[in-house]
């Protein structure tokens, strides 16, 4: 599953956006403070890439715990810091959707006479349904807004955040790799400059 | 058994479960079997926690290369040579 070119173009250029707002190549930052600066600005372009959804949402409201965050959130995502903002209201899927999904996952114990005998194993699909649940908490806690999610929205939502991670590397390590080539070619120009100097001198 | 038609069909959650496993890196899996559930889960968490640290990975060395760049004219270089892809 891949994002289409134009979400990378959108996140490449609000992430860029942030780094002139936060003035990421002025000497007087820190390297932990320019990291900052520019780690939330690649997360604000990928929300403002997305746009609406709950992890969106959840991404926003826990960067703007961080009051230090708030001018240049609203610096890259313009009006949609408002509306990104507000609360959203509970999926109606929720109830139905999560019995399909354990039952889909191979979770649910089929119904059985009752036999009148005593297990003291516990049975292995009940252990695979505890380590189900445990695994699932992990994930909500690794989505943002995963907390209020269950059953299908949480899946779906994972997908989703999971495939704009993967885009959000990908401009990351393009931008890196471009930057690099292009501070070697000004370095050289520099040094070629300076020996053709050198040189009329001599 | 509820008779009743759901909101969201099994259809839907098959697909979507088949579409994480297609995301994750070690999904090639030969023949039918699908994937535990839990294994599924630990290899997306997995997934999106080595996402994360390459995120963080990427700030790091992009912070240290912005030190060093003559930002002005960098810049525009970058923009342009980006855009044209």
């Amino acid at each position: 599953m891949q994002v289409p070119n134009s979400f990378k173009l959108a996140l490449l250029k609000q992430m860029l956006l942030g780094f002139q707002l936060s003035a990421v190549s002025s000497n007087s930052m820190s390297f932990h403070e320019r990291k900052n600066a520019i780690k939330l600005s690649a997360d604000a372009a990928m929300v403002f890439a997305r746009g609406s959804t709950r992890w969106t949402r959840g991404l926003v409201a826990s960067l703007s715990k961080n009051r230090n965050n708030e001018d240049l959130l609203r610096g890259i995502l313009g009006k949609k810091y408002e509306r990104l903002s507000l609360p959203c209201c509970n999926s109606w899927k929720i109830p139905r959707s999560r019995k399909i999904l354990k039952r889909c996952l191979g979770l649910c114990s089929r119904r059985k006479k009752a036999t009148g005998t005593q297990h003291d194993v516990k049975s292995s699909s009940t252990l695979a349904r505890r380590l189900v649940k445990k695994r699932i908490q992990v994930l909500k806690k690794l989505l943002p807004g995963g907390e209020s999610m269950e059953g299908f929205s949480l899946l779906d939502q994972t997908l989703d955040y999971a495939v704009s991670l993967k885009a959000q590397v990908d401009v990351m390590r393009r931008l890196l790799k471009i930057s690099k080539a292009s501070n070697l070619n000004l370095h050289l120009k520099e040094e070629e400059e300076e020996e053709e100097e050198h040189a009329q001198r001599h | 058994m509820s008779s009743r038609r759901s909101r969201v069909s099994e259809e839907e959650i098959n697909e979507l479960i088949s579409k994480l496993q297609s995301l994750l890196p070690e999904a090639r899996r030969r023949g039918g079997g699908r994937a535990s559930a839990a294994k599924l889960l630990k290899e997306t968490c997995n997934y999106i926690r080595s996402l994360n640290r390459e995120v963080d990975d990427l700030s790091g060395r992009l912070s240290a290369l912005m030190a060093t760049m003559d930002h002005n004219s960098a810049e525009a270089e970058i923009i342009r040579s980006l855009l044209r892809q």
